[in-house]
Formats: C-alpha cells, sequence, structure tokens
C-alpha cells in the first residue's frame, strides 16, 4: 500500500514539474514576490516627509521658528516657497506633502504678544504620509505653543519656574512595541511574499482533481481500481510537500538574510505555516471539484484568492470590518494565517494561544476535502 | 466595417457561451467593488481598544484618563488595571494601545520631579500604529491646554487673559483632500482601478488563445483580413465592457460607498478610455503570445499584488527605489491609480495630468501596435505536422 502511495506521489511531483507554467510559478514567484517587497520597502522607515516652510515674515522670530521645524522629526524641508499660493502649487502637484505658513508681522505680533496663527498643511490623499505627517506637525505644533506660552507669561511678570509649570503638567514618553522603529518593511514585506505564495499554491491546488478527471489518465486509475481516497492523499501529500519546499527558500532569505523579525520559534512557524498549506490545499481542492476544466479551476481560486489579504485584516483592522464581512473572512483560511503570522512574528504568543489558529486551519480543511469528497464521488 | 462588426458579433457569442467569462465580466467586478467598499466602509478608525493602568489614583491622574475617555478614537478596556495584564493584553492582541501613569505622579508632578506618563502602542500593525501615535498626540497636546489652563487659572489670571495667552500663538493643522482620514478616499480608488485592470486583462488575454484551442484560429490567419481588423473585431466587446465596467464601478462606490469625487468628469471619462485601450490591447498582445488560455490566466491572476505595491499608490514613490520607480512607471496602472486620485480627490486640472495622459497614449499607441502586428503567416506544414503527431 505504502509503495502504491509513493509511486502515485512520485508522479505528482513529476507532473508538477513537467507542468512548466506551474514549475516557474512556484519555483520564483513567491521569490521574486519577497525581492520585489523587500526592494519596494527598502527605506523601512518613513521619515524625510518632503515639506515646504513659506515664511512670510521674513523676521527673527520666524527664522526661529524655520530653525524649530527643520529640527522636527521625520520632515525634511525640501522647499521654500515666497507665497501661499505656491505653497498650494507644490501640494497639489506632490512635489511636497506638508507645509507650513509663517503669517506676515509673525514676528511683530510675537513680540507685542499680540495673536498669530501658524498654518499648517497636510495634504491627506495618501494616507501613510498624512498621519505621519500630522504626527510630525502635532509635535512642532505643541513645542511651539508651550515656548510661546511660557515666554508670554514671563512677559506679563509670572516668575520663569511658575510660567514653565504652567506648560509642564506632565510628561508623555511613547513607545511602540514589538516593532520599536516603527518599521514598515518589517509590517508587511513577509506578509506579502506568503500572499503570493498563497496564490501559487492555490493556483496548483485547483488541478488536484480537474487535474486528473479532465485527462485521459483518469481511466486508467479507474481501471486500476487504485483507492481513491488512497490516489487523493498521496496527490495531497505530494502537493503540500512542494508548497512547503518552495515557501522554505522564502523564510530563509526573510529571517536569515533580510532580517524579517520572527519573535517564536521557526518550528511553531513552520508547522503553522504547515497546517495552513493543507487547509489552502483543501479550498484549492473544492475549487477544482466544481470545475469542469482547469481554466475554470485557476478563475475559481484565484476569485477567492486574490482579495483574501485585504479581507484578512493583515493591514485595515477585521475590527473596522462591517460584522457580516468578519464572518466571510474567518471562513478562509488566508484570514487566520495572515493574523497568525503577524502574532508570531511580532509577538510569539505560545503555542496555547496558537491552538484556536490551529483549529481554525482543521475544520476549514475538514469540510473543504469532505464537500470535494461528495462532489466527485456524485461526479464519477 | 461589417466585416469588424461581424467578428465582434462572433466574440460576443463566445462570451455568452462561456458562462464563468460572462461571470467575470459583469459580476466579479461588482462583486469587488462591494467587497472593497465594505472592508473600507467605516473609513477611520475609531474604538481603538486602550488600557489605562493608573497606579496613582490622584486627582491628576484621573484627569489623565478623562482626556482618552473623551477622544472618540479611544475605547477604554476596564478590566486591564496592571502593567503584566497589560504586557499580555498587547500580546494576544486584545488592545492595541496602553496608558500608563506612574505611582506618585502627581506628587512628583507637583514636586517637578520629573515624572512622565507611559503611552504604548502596537507597532506590529502599523495602520493601527500610525493612527494611535496620532491620536494620542491630539489627545495629549489637549490635556496639556486644559492644563496649562487650569493653572493659569491658579494664578488668578482672568479666562479672556488665559484664552489671550494660549491663542498667542495658535497653530492650526489644516488636512487637505482627506481631511477625515479616511482610509475609504485613500484605498478604494486604487483597488477599483487594479480590478478593472485585472478583469480587462485576464478576459482580453483569452480571445486569441480560445480560438488555438479550438484550432479556430487558422481560419483567422488564411482569412482576407488585415490583422488590424481581426484585432478591433475580437477586441471591441472586451473593450465595451471594459469601459461599462469603469463607469459602473465608479458610479457604484460613489452611490452606495459613500465616497468623496471631484473632478471633472472628462477628464475621468478620457483616462478611463485610455486605460481600457492599453489594457484590452495588452490582453490582446499577451493572448497572441500564451500557448493557451491556462498559461494567460495563471500568470495575469498573480499581478495583481505587485502592481499595487510598486506603483508608489500606498507606500510612497520618494521612499521607493530608483529602479523600481523606472519600472512601474512601465505599468499602465501606476499612472491611472495616482492620475485617477489626482482627479477624483484632489480635484486637478487638465494642466497637472498632462504627464499622465501622455503616459496612458503614449502607452495606448504601443499596446495597439504590438497588438496589430502579428504575422499574418501560418505555420510551414511540417511544424503544423510535428505539434499534431
Amino acid at each position: 500500500m505504502l509503495s502504491q502511495c509513493l509511486a502515485i506521489a512520485r508522479r505528482e511531483f513529476f507532473f508538477i514539474w513537467r507542468d512548466k507554467d506551474l514549475r516557474y510559478i512556484l519555483l520564483f514567484g513567491p521569490l521574486l514576490g519577497l525581492l520585489i517587497f523587500y526592494g519596494t520597502y527598502s527605506h523601512q522607515v518613513l521619515k524625510d516627509i518632503p515639506t515646504a516652510i513659506a515664511d512670510l515674515d521674513r523676521s527673527r522670530a520666524s527664522q526661529e521658528l524655520v530653525k524649530n521645524i527643520r529640527g522636527a522629526e521625520n520632515l525634511k524641508i525640501t522647499a521654500y516657497p515666497e507665497s501661499y499660493d505656491e505653497l498650494e502649487d507644490l501640494i497639489k502637484k506632490g512635489t511636497v506633502v506638508a507645509g507650513v505658513v509663517i503669517p506676515e508681522n509673525y514676528g511683530k505680533d510675537l513680540s507685542l504678544s499680540r495673536q498669530t496663527r501658524v498654518e499648517m498643511i497636510v495634504d491627506g490623499s495618501n494616507m501613510i504620509y498624512a498621519t505621519n505627517a500630522t504626527s510630525a506637525m502635532l509635535s512642532v505644533s505643541h513645542t511651539l505653543s508651550a515656548q510661546t506660552g511660557v515666554k508670554t507669561l514671563v512677559a506679563r511678570g509670572i516668575a520663569p519656574a511658575q510660567a514653565a509649570a504652567a506648560y509642564q503638567s506632565a510628561e508623555f514618553r511613547e513607545e511602540a512595541w514589538f516593532n520599536p522603529t516603527l518599521n514598515y518593511a518589517y509590517f508587511v514585506v513577509l506578509a506579502l511574499a506568503l500572499n503570493i505564495w498563497q496564490q501559487c499554491c492555490t493556483l496548483t491546488a485547483c488541478m488536484t482533481i480537474v487535474g486528473e478527471t479532465g485527462a485521459a489518465s483518469w481511466y486508467q486509475f479507474k481501471s486500476l481500481g487504485i483507492s481513491r481516497l488512497r490516489l487523493f492523499i498521496s496527490k495531497s501529500a505530494a502537493q503540500i510537500i512542494t508548497f512547503m519546499a518552495v515557501a522554505l527558500p522564502v523564510f530563509f532569505l526573510a529571517f536569515a538574510v533580510f532580517k524579517l523579525p520572527l519573535r517564536c520559534g521557526f518550528l511553531l512557524f513552520f508547522l503553522f505555516s504547515l497546517a495552513f498549506a493543507t487547509a489552502l490545499h483543501s479550498v484549492g481542492t473544492l475549487a477544482s471539484s466544481i470545475a469542469w476544466d482547469p481554466v475554470n479551476a485557476a478563475r475559481f481560486g484565484m476569485i477567492i484568492a486574490l482579495p483574501s489579504f485585504l479581507v484578512s485584516g493583515y493591514t485595515y483592522p477585521l475590527e473596522s470590518m462591517p460584522g457580516c464581512l468578519q464572518i466571510i473572512a474567518k471562513i478562509l483560511p488566508q484570514t487566520w494565517y495572515f493574523q497568525g503570522i503577524n502574532l508570531l512574528a511580532f509577538k510569539d504568543p505560545g503555542w496555547a494561544f496558537m491552538s484556536q489558529y490551529f483549529l481554525a486551519f482543521l475544520i476549514i480543511a475538514a469540510v473543504c476535502y469532505t464537500v470535494s469528497a461528495v462532489i466527485v464521488a456524485r461526479r464519477t | 466595417m461589417k466585416q469588424i462588426l461581424y467578428i465582434t458579433y462572433y466574440e460576443t457569442i463566445h462570451i455568452f457561451k462561456d458562462k464563468i467569462l460572462l461571470v467575470l465580466i459583469f459580476f466579479v467586478p461588482l462583486l469587488y467593488a462591494f467587497f472593497f467598499g465594505a472592508v473600507y466602509s467605516q473609513g477611520i478608525l475609531t474604538g481603538i481598544p486602550l488600557a489605562v493602568v493608573d497606579l496613582d489614583h490622584s486627582a491628576l491622574s484621573r484627569e489623565v484618563i478623562k482626556s482618552f475617555e473623551n477622544s472618540p478614537r479611544f475605547s477604554i478596556v476596564q478590566d486591564i488595571t496592571t502593567y503584566p495584564l497589560l504586557e499580555e493584553g498587547m500580546r494576544k492582541s486584545v488592545i492595541r494601545a496602553g496608558v500608563v501613569i506612574p505611582e506618585n505622579f502627581a506628587r512628583d508632578a507637583d514636586l517637578n520631579r520629573g515624572t512622565e506618563i507611559l503611552t504604548v502602542y502596537d507597532g506590529s500593525n502599523l495602520i493601527w500604529g500610525y493612527n494611535i501615535r496620532k491620536y494620542t498626540l491630539e489627545v495629549v497636546n489637549q490635556f496639556n491646554t486644559g492644563h496649562a489652563s487650569s493653572y493659569m487659572a491658579g494664578l488668578g489670571l482672568t479666562k479672556k487673559e488665559i484664552t489671550n495667552i494660549l491663542d498667542t500663538l495658535s497653530t492650526n493643522i489644516d488636512v487637505w483632500y482627506n481631511p477625515t482620514f479616511s482610509y475609504t478616499s485613500y484605498m478604494l480608488y486604487g483597488l477599483i482601478m487594479l480590478v478593472i485592470h485585472q478583469i480587462c486583462l485576464l478576459s482580453a488575454s483569452l480571445t486569441v488563445t480560445r480560438e488555438k484551442e479550438k484550432n479556430c484560429w487558422i481560419q483567422f490567419l488564411s482569412s482576407p483580413l488585415p490583422a488590424w481588423k481581426i484585432f478591433l473585431g475580437k477586441s471591441l466587446p472586451y473593450f465595451l465592457t471594459g469601459f461599462f465596467n469603469y463607469v459602473l464601478l465608479i458610479w457604484f462606490i460613489t452611490r452606495f460607498v459613500q465616497i468623496k469625487i471631484e473632478g471633472s468628469v472628462f477628464l475621468m471619462a478620457l483616462l478611463g478610455l485610455l486605460y481600457t485601450v492599453v489594457i484590452i490591447s495588452a490582453g490582446f498582445y499577451i493572448s497572441l503570445k500564451a500557448k493557451n488560455s491556462l498559461q494567460a490566466t495563471r500568470f495575469i491572476m498573480l499581478l495583481s499584488v505587485p502592481l499595487l505595491m510598486v506603483s508608489g499608490y500606498t507606500w510612497p514613490q520618494t521612499h521607493i527605489p530608483a529602479f523600481i520607480n523606472n519600472f512601474a512607471s512601465l505599468i499602465p496602472f501606476t499612472w491611472m491609480a495616482e492620475g485617477f486620485r489626482n482627479i477624483a480627490v484632489k480635484d486637478l486640472g487638465a494642466g497637472c495630468l498632462t504627464p499622465v495622459i501622455l503616459a496612458l497614449s503614449l502607452m495606448s499607441i504601443t499596446a495597439v501596435l504590438l497588438a496589430v502586428s502579428f504575422a499574418k503567416r501560418k505555420n510551414r506544414p511540417m511544424k503544423i505536422f510535428n505539434d499534431h503527431f
């Protein structure tokens, strides 16, 4: 029995290798994905946000303010427009993302303790830029207000210590846990590469049944009297081993070469990926059992696989999606996988906590394989 | 003209006969638009689970907590009250942010002993991370202003004087184009353009492979029709459905997702027209070169994520290496996504969009030339013989 299973598995490996497109997709797809994404996010941290300062006052006080803004975290002053219109144009064209307008008579108003307003503009069309630019602006704004407030109080005859105390209510220190440098590459590169990997695996899994029933060899199998269960298990095992084999170089590059974070042990990560590969294979098998030819099987599989990353809540949080969509998302193995790899890469919550994720994969695989078996039994 | 329409009719019959293709062209784009619209329907991150570990229990610490409670962005999780629980909650993603007020905080603050409140946030998901950081800074600024105001009142200053001092230098942060920081406005346009890209490319890429698989392509090759007529006749249904989907999805998201859309309708139509021409032509060219429908389907399906990521639509182009930017500039999606955002969100005119219009026009001409340049030469008999036997 074992030799028969091994023979079928060997045949499956040979079939995957012989299918040139599939071979290239599996061998190079995830690796190429990892390299492209690592290259794209090679800056890693969003610093040096292009900022313009329109100093309409050109006084000593305004020069001091420019100096302060220049020192602000994450902002890089790339332009000094002469007028508000020029600044507006720079933001419109996307040359700069943030702008500061220091009004006319700024220095004079400050020295006379008259009210003055510094305008800070942020281009909100790209949220990654906008949230970071706004945070930087908020920090600058806080420092400026405090400095000016203390000066004004002192000018009104309040003791310097008391004036300072008014603006030193509480010091707030911020800490980003799990990813202290807010490294964007750490956040997305591995997940995006594994997203390509899961798409490549789906394309392969979509051939499990339709690849056989659509071919003349199916009649040979039928006439040989090989048990369908044995045939299916052997084929599936060969495919899942292939999935893991193509994932290993991706893991090696990601963790050993690119030094992407992995807080948990590699064994847990590997087993977690293996459990996912099995669940994913079951979904691909289901698509394969419904379809009547390989092209349609690929279409069915990819209709699910393509939006799954977005719906998984890896980037935009699942909690912020409507309830019905959260339920649909939880039916997909991708949701559990991408949520899980985030936990494993950054937090390592332990085996006990991750057991629910393994259970989800088990249930998905059991349901999809059973339904596929029923469909195949009815068709053939 | 009649010949072109005959081929168009023939191709349309094929679309209607292939049920899955029919669904792919007429139903899947809308389904994806619905899904993506639903994903970003809330648009703004609110109700962020936050834990407060108050080790001081003073009036000042309660004031700090109140500031976070009053923020519509945070939702305080009551049962996490110690630092170990905070750590565990963060590790299991039950909470995404925390505030730790140290012991003797109020006393040390009074004596200017240099005490500080720790604010922590989850950096493992930077959508959470960036937003929490911004929201925390807003709360902190508000708290400090409130505290400065009460301190000055304690010094005997009148309300008017306090307001004057606080407003001596006011800084107003004005967020243009997306003042509510809505993820819907940020992401949805790009995703819709990607859906159009993939559906158009996939459907057009099967037009010749299908003929090859049925051994019918030879009929086209041996017919006296020029290559451009074959291309036009076979592509016309995909071009029409592609443009129809473009208009439909824009209408759908503006009508049902309540996304902000501004700008010139003419410019949108022009970009849509160029975009569909370049993709359909590229799809036809791929179909000419592909061995079979399965090959075309497999490779095209895998393009979606890399296209979106390298385009600079999400992660800014200024922070992407030049060689990737150069590569991305050869892809129509890169231009279209940015161009459409500039019209719909920024309301830019034709002047600012000239580079986008030029790039898409150039790509359209190149793609059409490639698509119509196939040789109407049949394989040599020996080659056909070898292929078949």
